[in-house]
């Protein structure tokens, strides 16, 4: 009989699940794909049923559930930090705590109640789910590890080691003190929204001066933190409230960065653009010196990265030639999402004693939709399309679609696990033109001017326009390393070359998802160049597209020219538009 | 018909908003006196003792602030345990 274990995230930011089947991670979902919400944090009831329904078992099948946290560790903290911050912290223990009575205290209840379980429950620390998540799914047999994100129950960085299904994490560095804060910090002081726009900032950073020298800003930045030689750091925290207020940045920052918080949807000027990327800079060079250390301790030339902090693409890219690491390795959703992930693994690998498995390979562990039902979905809504006969016909269109200009929604297979698209949900359209980004964002985004789109190049093709490592690391299969785009080249893909030359790519290999890496190739025929704009299926503040009703909701709600789903074309203009105002929607 | 519907409709509504209302005034007044009593009167004995609960000082004297964690697999019960 088969062992089934349940990871289960959630009460923080981006809920999710994850389902193993005898160590083979065989579904994992967000909740807010589901729910619609974006960063959803309640109970993923959905995700989970959608993990026990794609393998046709039910909650009484499950042998263990692991939860990523050690909630009552989490809540001393929470404690620790009104004492020593009375009477400061009145207000946000005032609105924080009844979430704590109500829910974050009760998880073994709501599992049990939620999902009528009446299995095991087991809490792992949420480094080790984050460890867990990094290096139990990675190709490696032995590797350092280092999580960083924003806080865990007190931990905010720690390094270890794993070596066959163990882990042990060695050492760690404390709440307040954490580089997740920090960037969540400076994200709020320039006017994003935290947990949720910290990818903004990383990508404004490139419009700002990237010299310690000249960089006004960073310097200012460098002074309020002590960096050892080891990479441990610690901020004056007379420059921070988080620890004790809902607001981040405090008005001594404010006084610092020479201008109040700026507010939401404001200009950035080139003042905005050096603080982002003194930030940057600060936070590369904690990274640095903490890897080099890591190395020295654990003398291994394999690191897994996990936490918030190792969706920093800009910086991952850069790992490879700062530090003494060879190899390395990120999962698709290396935030608290993916804890689900590593909850799940850790009871199955390292407290059970089971013999790793599994190595993930590609991210499509999310719901699927044949073709009778996507069919079905759209004769019941009476909704005009044209059906592919065959693959080849499929890509031949599709690309030739692409190449003449259009936006296409692209939706095929198993959604993506993460927050990037990676060709399942995704919206592709063609880097050739100069004018794309400005026509995406008109029909679709209606994003910040200065945030690229990324491009997707098939793996055989990457060494060719980008600058990458060699061989290339697989975390570039999941849009997690920036890299340069070889200069004879930024001309010619103007809508996904950043003002820096560089380029957020994904890598996409044959056997992860065939019609995707088909279509690169036959878009390459026609423009000589393999390369698409690769971008994720939503309206800006929304989730990415899980059924075909979003998918097809949001074409028809932008300006999205064609949709692509599973063997059936539909035009946005052969049918009637909705009166749904996706600007009206968008929020972030 | 319809009017009498709407209105208790509304009225259901209403009533439910002011529940809500009633109940986070309360929470907030009981919070309030759990900060005051509790928060309060252990943050100021813990003061008058020197007792921090976050380590917010910056060290010119200590060469690292990474501290022992050593995490690592414990047996299976203990992972039953929240804390």
């Amino acid at each position: 009989m088969s062992v089934y274990i349940l990871g289960i995230a959630c009460y923080y930011h981006d809920s999710s699940a994850a389902l193993l089947k005898d160590g083979i991670l065989v579904a994992a979902a967000q909740e807010e794909r589901f729910t619609r919400k974006k960063h959803d944090t309640s109970f993923p009831i959905n995700a989970i049923n959608y993990c026990l329904k794609s393998q046709g078992i039910s909650i009484k099948d499950v042998k263990y559930a692991g939860f990523y946290e050690k909630p009552f560790l989490k809540f001393e903290r929470v404690l620790f930090q009104h004492l020593e911050m009375f009477p400061k912290s009145l207000k946000t223990f005032i609105s924080s705590i009844p979430s704590w009575i109500n829910e974050k205290l009760r998880v073994v209840r709501a599992t049990k109640k939620k999902l009528n379980y009446k299995g095991d429950v087991l809490f792992i620390e949420h480094h080790l789910a984050h460890a867990a998540s990094a290096f139990l799914v990675s190709p490696f047999e032995e590797s350092a590890i280092l999580t960083v994100d924003g806080v865990g129950e007190w931990t905010t960085t720690a390094y270890g080691l794993g070596k066959g299904k163990d882990i042990e994490l060695m050492k760690e560095l404390k709440f307040p003190y954490s580089i997740g804060l920090l960037y969540s910090t400076i994200t709020a002081y320039l006017g994003f929204s935290v947990n949720n726009s910290e990818y903004k900032v990383m990508g404004l950073s490139a419009y700002g001066n990237m010299d310690k020298e000249t960089n006004p800003y960073y310097k200012k930045l460098r002074d309020i933190v002590d960096i050892k030689d080891d990479g441990s750091f610690r901020f004056d925290m007379g420059y921070f409230i988080y620890h004790y207020a809902n607001r981040m940045p405090s008005k001594k920052l404010c006084r610092l960065l020479q201008g109040p918080i700026t507010k939401d949807g404001s200009e950035m000027t080139q003042r905005h653009k050096d603080i982002a990327a003194a930030l940057q800079l600060v936070t590369e060079e904690i990274l640095t010196s903490m890897l080099n250390h890591v190395h020295k301790a654990t003398k291994c030339d394999n690191i897994v990265l996990a936490g918030g902090v190792a969706l920093n693409s800009v910086y991952n890219g850069k790992i490879l030639r700062n530090t003494p690491f060879k190899k390395i390795w990120i999962q698709p959703d290396a935030g608290d999402g993916g804890t689900s992930v590593g909850a799940a693994f850790y009871i199955y690998n390292s407290i059970l004693g089971n013999k790793r498995n599994y190595v993930l390979r590609d991210a499509y562990l999310g719901p699927e939709f044949s073709t009778s039902s996507v069919r079905s979905f759209l004769d019941k809504n009476k909704i005009k399309y044209s059906e592919f006969k065959d693959d080849e016909e499929l890509l031949k269109n599709t690309s030739r679609l692409i190449f003449n200009n259009n936006v296409v929604g692209w939706f095929q297979g198993r959604m993506e696990w993460g927050p990037r698209a990676l060709g399942a949900r995704s919206i592709l359209s063609n880097p050739c033109n100069p004018k794309m980004q400005e026509i995406i964002n008109l029909k679709v985004k209606h994003r910040e001017k200065f945030r690229p789109f990324a491009p997707v190049v098939c793996e055989d093709d990457a060494l060719k326009y980008f600058d990458c490592d060699k061989p290339i690391p697989e975390p570039t299969d999941f849009m997690l390393m920036v890299y340069p785009i070889k200069k004879e080249w930024r001309s010619k893909i103007p809508a996904v070359t950043h003002v820096d030359g560089s380029g957020r790519l994904q890598t996409i290999r044959k056997d992860q998802n065939f019609l995707y890496y088909h279509l690169i190739k036959e878009f390459g025929k026609l423009s000589s160049i393999p390369i698409l704009i690769n971008t994720s299926f939503n309206i800006r503040g929304e989730p990415i597209v899980c059924t075909p009703l979003d998918a097809y909701k949001c074409m028809m709600g932008t300006g999205i020219d064609f949709l692509v789903m599973d063997k059936f074309l539909i035009k946005r203009d052969d049918n009637l538009q909705d009166m749904w105002n996706s600007e009206k929607y968008a929020k972030d | 018909m319809k009017e009498l519907k709407n209105f208790f409709k509304g009225f259901k509504k209403g009533m439910g908003d002011f529940g809500q209302g009633i109940t986070s005034i309360v929470n907030s007044a009981l919070l309030l006196i759990v900060y005051l009593m509790g928060v309060g009167f252990t943050s100021i004995f813990a003061k008058l003792f020197h007792k921090h609960f976050l380590d917010r000082k910056l060290s010119t004297k200590d060469k690292t602030y990474w501290a022992d964690l050593s995490l690592k697999k414990k047996s299976i019960e203990k992972y039953y345990r929240q804390f």
